[in-house]
């Protein structure tokens, strides 16, 4: 037993004096500060793009199949125009997936040439400097004319803004927002009006309390969203990128989330994981619990699960959609979510071109555009989607029955109101914190309420900077 | 022997009637036991089957139903005429992964464990503790520096680039191969530790016979150690194949191409929608599917583990 | 040593000086593709998880952007400074302690059951066997629910779980099991059914096969001197078994402490009920959270764990090996038992008294020792800190 013992830290022993002597090599100044370590611009060589050359990009994303339909058909159509470049595109279920492949790529260096993104995946990548900025594409000889920059959504275009350093890292592709699903029938019959306010949204809710007791008027779907979302309308702070990240913890949150708290227990609104599950269950009527919602304010991305049940082929009831809740309808915040198009560095110019001009194609392609959004019920990020007639027609067919088109044209018709939240590596983190700060202080019982919402608020901050490394 | 029946007819006649009663109750008391335990270990095998025969909607209540309302067949409709998942080729990559692989482990398993077992050699304790040790890293760590080593293996493919030398490359690179998904895996510590005490328990006796006869040691090994230890080289074959079957990391990091793609990595992904919402009766359908061959290799097997069984005595 | 003796006297025939050489590497032979795999596959990434515990502040990310780290601990420092390290600590241990005994004590009597019957006994272990070809995407879900309770608001619940209609079958109250507001009692008797439950099958079918190869004479022999059953049980199966037991225990230990998948199966990635995220948390819980952006911490905090789970093995074989019936120390017994039925069923009874009277304890014995000796250890952490 001795010897097992003296031989196993023998070992160790040896391992670690390896690992000193292997470490002691390479002792320098901790290099922390490598946010800015992906700045170098593309230089396009004189000769341009060889058309002749056959190059090949990969191309990762999550798309399930009848996205990857479209997409292999909208790699057919840019092929058509270069016919050179061949794209190999694999899913890796979702973006989490995406994210955890990459990441591990670029440790050996093996990454894609571009993939499907969150703006907290670019900056995680960008610690190893892996992303190529675009700046330097967008305005080349390949680059967007000024016709098609204006065509993006402006919100939509300047996350890829959004790393603190005014650089492009990405484009958008295609976008969700959250609306407020409301029950039409229930509304016109009980002569409410629809909610603009979160004034107004807590004068109905007691007003629909009052009409059905049992009730749960609104339902939230998402948490992270719903305080992200609080802090722009308030104009409060969040987050920033730059050396102190965290900043959520302000009177006005704890304020608003007190005030929410208080909706929670008078069981005027649910969230997601608070009921246990989507709230569109509780919308749509589905669920056994007895309870129900009459409104819900979830994603377009989602617009098919508040679809009420069909009866002999009538809806049980009719939703109606609309913008959510503002602190200030004058200066409208919607929060927009959904997948950006990101272009990893190579040494080989002609696959960065490549990559560039095919993320350039699927960003600006009206077909493409158009047929995401009626497969997925995402926005498109290129405002002209809307002058091609099939759009138009998917569009005009908005109602119950097509729900996911009635729900996208809300999304287009508050194109103004969408906000951009700063990313920087360790955003995702504060969005989950802030999920799980709403989930808690919800839930808090006993009197002092307020010293256990400010040590709730603390906590989540301790536990941001911490998970993020600092 | 005459003894002993001698002591048996003895026995049968102190036998009286309560301890007949007592006897029932018991085995009652025994079967009891079992089927409730029973009916507890089985039931998410019940609710795997009962999902996959739900449709959508009934699947995404807050508050799930014991029962399907409507049986709805589509989903297993779905899981064989979907293009997502070529089920034919998942299965053959699967099938070729998990037999290879269990072959070679065996192979490396049985060896160690004789070796762990009877053989005396330097270090040996030491040595079996470390590989102990081996099994309480959490094994995550272990995918960042494997993953590492499977691109650029001992270092071919970067002597290959620095070379020229594209035999190097191709060799030192393992993404997409079928080698990837079974080398890495092929040694168990878990198992050899398995076989290892089961070799333990047979006794020393047969061993120092068979020296005494001059039988060598890995004829003994194959011709006494194996059979004796069969059940239990079974149960680790079942285990074995069980861990390809469900594997989903790894081969997902190393091995996710068409060519090679594994069932577990082709059924996670094949029926995701955009919003990453999976249809998961589709899916629990197509695991029940996926499942019911492992399930027939297993009834078969288990008759194997009984054939063992009798022969396990100490006769050989 | 027994086996060295008689090895001489074996090898007489062939040059005698040959054979020690060859006998000397002879193992290591035996062992060579095991341990050229493990060096590369395994030893040469915990060489590396080592360097990286030990470069402070180490992320992949940062290396490949070209940073360089300070050598030092502290990587090791930052884990033990985490406020829910304590809580990280204390919710492992306690699962470890409560589900090793429990799992292995129901696999025990369920295996012995199962080999005490006959009919139905090729139906029942198929059925028991049967959770391994399910996928566990299908039982995180199943056993969420079971406990389900949703009181989201509504002041009547249709549904609260199968496991309250049958505490209301009984005449109980229900119980929050895993749903907001759920305390933490409610949600460990959650996991530990659950990891239980998760556990069983495989040590079943170890046990099993373990009681399927005891020979038959002991029991015979008990038959005769018509022993009382749980006396059989503790005197005869499970020291016979206490090499397949050994295996189950340890096996479980190093399970147990490295227990997450099924915490995530039943409270998600928030590792605990809704509005108390990481109540539940684990140690290995806390190293993924980690392994994604700071390599240098998760690897420091899996060294600590190892270094546990390490303490606790080295316990467990310690207690294994006193009380190993069929290891070394019991050679001398088992000399007198020669390798035929007839003998072996005459060894039987004088073996027996051997068994009553010897220093056997049961496997239980252990798994308190070593249950023992994490709490010890923990006491001690949670002082020291």
């Amino acid at each position: 037993m001795k010897r097992i013992i003296s031989s196993i830290i023998a070992l160790v022993m040896v391992l670690t004096f390896c690992v000193g002597a292997m470490a002691s090599c390479n002792v320098g100044d901790v290099n922390v500060n490598v946010n800015g370590n992906g700045g170098d611009d593309v230089v396009i060589p004189e000769e341009g793009f060889d058309t002749t050359k056959p190059v090949t990009i990969t191309f990762y994303h999550q798309m399930g199949a009848a996205l990857q339909e479209i997409l292999n058909s909208a790699i057919a159509d840019f092929n058509e125009l270069y016919p050179n470049i061949t794209v190999e595109h694999s899913s890796y279920g979702d973006y989490n997936g995406v994210r955890d492949q990459i990441k591990t790529e670029i440790s050996v260096g093996n990454q894609p040439n571009l993939a499907y993104c969150y703006p907290d995946h670019i900056a995680l990548y960008n610690i190893a400097g892996a992303v190529q900025t675009l700046d330097s594409l967008i305005d080349g000889q390949y680059g967007f004319t000024a016709e098609q920059k204006a065509d993006f959504v402006p919100a939509y275009y300047n996350e890829g803004k959004a790393f603190g350093d005014g650089k492009m890292y990405s484009l958008p592709i295609s976008k969700s927002t959250e609306v407020l699903y409301y029950n039409e029938t229930f509304f016109t019959e009980h002569n409410l009006t629809v909610p603009k306010t979160w004034d107004e949204m807590e004068a109905v809710c007691r007003k629909i309390k009052e009409i059905d007791p049992t009730c749960i008027p609104l339902g939230y779907d998402s948490e992270a969203n719903w305080f992200i979302t609080m802090c722009e309308q308030y104009g409060s702070d969040y987050t920033a990128t730059g050396d102190d990240n965290f900043l959520f913890d302000n009177e006005t949150n704890r304020n608003f989330v007190k005030k929410f708290r208080s909706w929670y227990q008078e069981k005027l609104v649910t969230t997601e994981e608070l009921s246990g599950g989507y709230t569109s269950a509780l919308f749509t009527g589905e669920s056994d619990s007895g309870t129900r919602c009459y409104m819900c304010i979830g994603s377009t991305g989602g617009a098919t699960y508040q679809q009420p049940n069909q009866t002999n082929g009538e809806y049980e009831f009719e939703v109606g959609i609309t913008s959510i809740p503002q602190v200030d309808p004058t200066n409208p915040k919607v929060i927009s979510q959904g997948p950006s198009l990101c272009i990893f560095k190579n040494a080989d110019t002609q696959e960065v071109i490549a990559s560039w001009l095919f993320a350039k194609f699927l960003t600006t392609d009206v077909n493409f555009q158009a047929s995401v959004s009626m497969n997925n019920g995402y926005a498109p990020v290129i405002q002209s989607v809307k002058n091609n007639q099939i759009y138009a027609d998917f569009l005009a067919s908005a109602s119950t029955a097509n729900i996911q088109a009635y729900a996208v044209k809300v999304a287009l018709d508050q194109a103004n109101a969408y906000y951009v939240s700063p990313a920087f590596n360790g955003s995702s983190v504060a969005r989950d914190q802030v999920g799980l700060l709403i989930q808690k202080c919800f839930a808090l019982e006993g009197d002092d309420v307020d010293s256990a919402i400010a040590k709730a608020f603390k906590d989540a901050i301790a536990e941001c900077k911490y998970q993020s490394g600092q | 022997m005459a003894e002993i029946k001698v002591m048996k007819a003895k026995d049968m006649k102190k036998v009286s009637s309560r301890q007949k009663v007592g006897k029932v109750l018991g085995l009652t008391a025994t079967y009891l036991f079992l089927g409730i335990m029973a009916i507890i270990v089985i039931f998410p095998f019940y609710w795997m089957i009962s999902s996959s025969l739900k449709e959508m909607d009934e699947y995404r209540r807050a508050i799930p139903t014991l029962i399907p309302k409507v049986l709805d067949f589509a989903n297993y409709v779905e899981v064989f005429t979907s293009e997502d998942l070529l089920l034919g080729k998942l299965f053959y990559n699967t099938l070729l992964v998990g037999v290879v692989s269990t072959f070679f482990s065996l192979i490396i398993t049985v060896l160690s464990a004789f070796a762990f077992a009877r053989l005396e050699f330097k270090g040996k304790n030491a040595l079996f503790a470390l590989l102990l040790a081996t099994m309480m890293i959490p094994g995550e760590l272990f995918t960042i520096t494997n993953y590492q080593t499977i691109n650029d293996f001992l270092g071919l493919a970067t002597l290959g680039k620095a070379l020229g030398n594209q035999f190097l490359i191709t060799i030192g690179n393992w993404r997409n191969t079928y080698a990837v998904l079974i080398i890495p895996f092929l040694v168990s510590v878990f198992y050899i530790y398995l076989l290892r005490q089961n070799f333990i328990q047979i006794p020393n006796e047969l061993y120092l016979a068979a020296k005494v006869d001059g039988t060598s040691d890995f004829k003994y090994l194959c011709k006494v150690m194996i059979p004796l230890a069969l059940p239990t080289i079974i149960s680790i074959t079942i285990l074995k194949m069980m861990g390809s079957w469900n594997s989903y990391m790894w081969p997902r990091l190393v091995a996710n191409d068409e060519a090679h793609r594994l069932i577990t990595n082709g059924l996670r992904t094949a029926f995701t929608n955009a919003e990453g919402v999976t249809d998961i009766p589709v899916q629990m359908a197509a695991v029940a599917v996926v499942s019911f061959p492992l399930f027939l290799v297993f009834i078969f097997l288990r008759k194997y583990i009984m054939k063992g069984v009798s022969r396990s005595g100490i006769k050989g | 040593m027994t086996t060295n003796q008689v090895k001489t006297v074996g090898v007489r025939k062939k040059s005698f000086a040959q054979t020690i050489r060859f006998d000397k590497w002879k193992g290591w032979i035996y062992l060579a593709p095991a341990l050229v795999l493990l060096l590369i596959f395994t030893i040469w990434p915990i060489y590396n998880t080592i360097r990286m515990s030990l470069l402070e502040g180490y992320t992949t990310m940062k290396d490949v952007g070209g940073a360089t780290f300070q050598f030092g601990i502290g990587n090791f420092k930052r884990v033990l400074e985490y406020p829910g390290f304590i809580t990280c600590l204390k919710n492992t241990i306690l699962l470890c302690v409560l589900t090793v005994p429990i799992s292995t004590f129901l696999a025990l009597l369920i295996a012995v059951c199962l080999n005490a019957i006959k009919p139905l006994q090729r139906f029942l272990q198929t059925i028991f066997f049967m959770p391994y070809v399910t996928n566990s995407i299908a039982i995180g879900m199943v056993f969420a629910a079971m406990f389900n309770m949703i009181i989201g608001g509504s002041a009547r619940p249709d549904s609260v779980g199968i496991v309250n209609n049958v505490l209301e079958f009984f005449g109980f109250e229900y119980i929050n099991w895993i749903n907001a507001g759920s305390e933490y009692w409610a949600n460990i008797v959650v996991m530990v059914v659950y990891i239980v439950w998760n556990a069983l099958p495989f040590k079943i079918l170890i046990l099993l096969g373990g009681l399927q190869g005891v020979n038959k004479q002991y029991y015979e022999a008990a038959k005769i001197d018509s022993t009382p059953k749980w006396r059989v049980f503790t005197r005869i199966t499970v020291p016979l078994l206490s090499p397949m037991l050994a295996y189950v225990v340890i096996t479980g230990f190093i399970g147990g402490f490295k227990e997450y998948s099924s915490i995530v199966g039943i409270f998600g990635e928030s590792m605990g009920p809704v509005g108390n995220a990481y109540a539940l948390d684990t140690m290995v819980g806390f190293i993924y959270r980690a392994i994604g952006n700071q390599e240098g911490t998760a690897s420091a905090a899996a060294l600590i764990l190892f270094a546990i789970i390490f303490a606790v093995t080295m316990v467990n074989l310690y207690v294994s090996k006193k009380t190993d019936y069929t290891g070394k120390k019991s050679n001398a017994k088992k000399k007198k038992k020669a390798p035929s039925a007839a003998k072996a069923a005459k060894a039987a009874k004088p073996r027996k008294s051997i068994n009553l009277n010897a220093t056997v304890k049961p496997v239980i014995a252990w798994s308190i020792y070593a249950a023992t000796l994490v709490i010890a250890i923990a006491l001690a952490l949670i002082f020291w800190l």
